[in-house]
């Protein structure tokens, strides 16, 4: 009699880590091929451009890039994301000081060229990711009353590790680190 | 491509992603172990841009705040929306907001008030007591009750046009169209007659999607050519006269930010007065382009885009601002300055 209980014993024991074995491990193929169908990006109506995107990224580079949305943005010769506005103007009347510490942000003359006065160019400004560290000064510049808010931060997916856990989703203030379905539609169309 | 060498942490994740293993309590790990500064708060957001008037500037002429409508202590006249300001016969103030026109006595008594057409954006009284509202592609006629006299369309059809700003100079109805870049004029039956902004020019630079305009006594257009920092003189045939303004954060005669000044009016003695966003403030010009009074920036919301003018028989001048949802009176001192004339 005691064999057979301690054999039943056995027999219900094994079930019970097999069944629990089983739960657990359909929950881990679920919760990863959940994970696996969104990815963190950045949502501009809640961002405050506050560098702690370029801080706490797992990448020493950090894989949030400005980027510029040219239909919203004005083309204006004078860029507060560009230009320091603030700072001494030159000789032609134009800013010395630059915003971007690390001079991502580029300018060149688009459109018909009026060489004699530039107030009539237009002019297209471009982020190299190369250089840019994700640090928001050219966001911050932008939001109006100052600019046409056209520059935002975004999560680069060439760049991204994906981590599970989000470091900068961690420790954003505004919680403007958001889970958005792969690699599909980000929060900025979603607010247009 | 111009990244720094991979540390050894990030080839660990790399090569942990390529692998598939979740990674999560790794990154927690070395998130706080490598990188405890992440742990940090905000830094605290800079204000908006700092406007450094460096030369010291001393008013000519002084502007004293006289009265103010709408969100004044307990008294909440609009809701949701303060678009546009006029003056009328009697130097009534017609006023577009929340989606209707509220008509004021000099002295601030509502007299009326009647419901607009949707997406209005900007108005004029005729020396008839007609109200001509601008709307998205269309211009609106009502009589002084608010009785629909009528209405045409707007711009040739390529485009949609967007209706910023509404003048009448003699017998035309002048309309600017952001969308176009260009000023049209048309006559009172909607017949189109020309267009202004565009001899010897490429069009006003509006990065900010509006342009304002003004008509002085002398039948003379002014507009607010925010793109290019400028305030631009036009006769009514179209032909460009003149024009004042450029950049500037350190004299205050100059236009700060990327496109300044948004808004424009003009006194009946021929004065200038422009309204600027960032700065948020309105500034009085003689004709030639002479920097004569600020009304400065503590008197208006500093994230408003637009600081609505409008100038009375009187020289006051009256601000809309569109954040704080009040209307500002502000009246010349007449023991400060000299009496131009045009």
């Amino acid at each position: 009699m005691s064999e057979k209980s301690s054999r039943r014993q056995f027999i219900d024991l094994s079930f019970r880590i097999a069944g629990i074995a089983g739960i657990g491990g359909a929950a881990a193929l679920l919760t990863k091929r959940a994970s696996g169908n969104a990815v963190f990006q950045v949502d501009p109506a809640k961002c405050a451009a506050c560098d702690l995107c370029r801080t706490s990224c797992v990448l020493s580079h950090s894989a949030v890039k400005a980027v510029n949305n040219f239909s919203e943005c004005g083309y204006c010769q004078l860029c507060p994301a560009y230009y320091d506005v603030a700072s001494q103007p030159d000789e032609m009347g134009l800013p010395t000081g630059k915003t971007c510490p690390q001079e991502a942000l580029k300018r060149r003359v688009v459109g018909k060229v009026d060489k004699d006065d530039p107030n009539n160019n237009y002019y297209e400004y471009t982020i190299d990711e190369s250089l840019c560290d994700g640090c928001g000064k050219c966001v911050k510049a932008c939001k109006p009353p100052a600019g046409n808010g056209s520059l935002h931060l975004q999560v680069r997916y060439s760049r991204c590790l994906e981590c599970d856990a989000c470091s900068i989703q961690r420790v954003c203030p505004q919680n403007a680190i958001v889970r958005v379905p792969t690699p599909g539609l980000s929060p900025a169309k979603k607010h247009a | 491509m111009g990244t720094s060498v991979e540390s050894k942490q990030e080839k660990l994740l790399r090569r942990l992603k390529e692998l598939g293993i979740p990674s999560a309590a790794a990154i927690g790990a070395f998130s706080s172990l490598a990188k405890p500064e992440s742990r940090k708060t905000a830094p605290p957001v800079p204000p908006l841009i700092q406007v450094d008037l460096s030369k010291p500037f001393a008013p000519s002429h002084k502007y004293a705040l006289s009265l103010t409508l709408g969100r004044a202590g307990s008294v909440h006249l609009f809701s949701n929306s303060l678009i546009g300001v006029a003056i009328g016969a009697a130097d009534r103030i017609y006023v577009l907001g929340d989606g209707q026109v509220f008509i004021f006595e000099p002295g601030g008594n509502l007299v009326r008030k009647w419901k607009a057409q949707e997406h209005a954006s900007c108005l004029v009284v005729s020396p008839d007591k007609k109200v001509f509202i601008g709307a998205s592609g269309r211009v609106e006629i009502y009589g002084d009750e608010g009785n629909r006299l009528g209405g045409f369309s707007i711009g040739d059809g390529s485009k949609p046009a967007s209706v910023t700003s509404i003048k009448i100079n003699r017998s035309e109805i002048l309309v600017a169209d952001a969308a176009a870049r260009l000023i049209h004029r048309y006559d009172i039956n909607g017949r189109r007659l020309g267009e202004i902004g565009t001899q010897g020019h490429s069009g006003f630079m509006l990065p900010n999607r509006t342009l304002d305009i003004a008509v002085d006594s002398r039948n003379v257009i002014w507009a607010a050519d925010a793109g290019r920092h400028r305030v631009s003189s036009w006769n009514s045939d179209g032909q460009p006269i003149g024009r004042f303004g450029k950049f500037g954060t350190h004299n205050v005669e100059d236009f700060v930010g990327c496109c300044n000044p948004v808004n424009i009016a003009v006194a009946p003695d021929g004065k200038i007065v422009t309204g600027e966003k960032v700065a948020a403030r309105v500034k009085v010009y003689s004709s030639e382009g002479k920097i004569l009074a600020v009304i400065g920036s503590e008197h208006f919301d500093p994230n408003c885009l637009h600081l609505h003018l409008a100038v009375d028989s009187k020289g006051r001048v009256i601000v809309a601002d569109p954040v704080r949802l009040q209307l500002k009176v502000f009246s010349p001192d007449i023991n400060s300055g000299v009496r131009e004339s045009l």
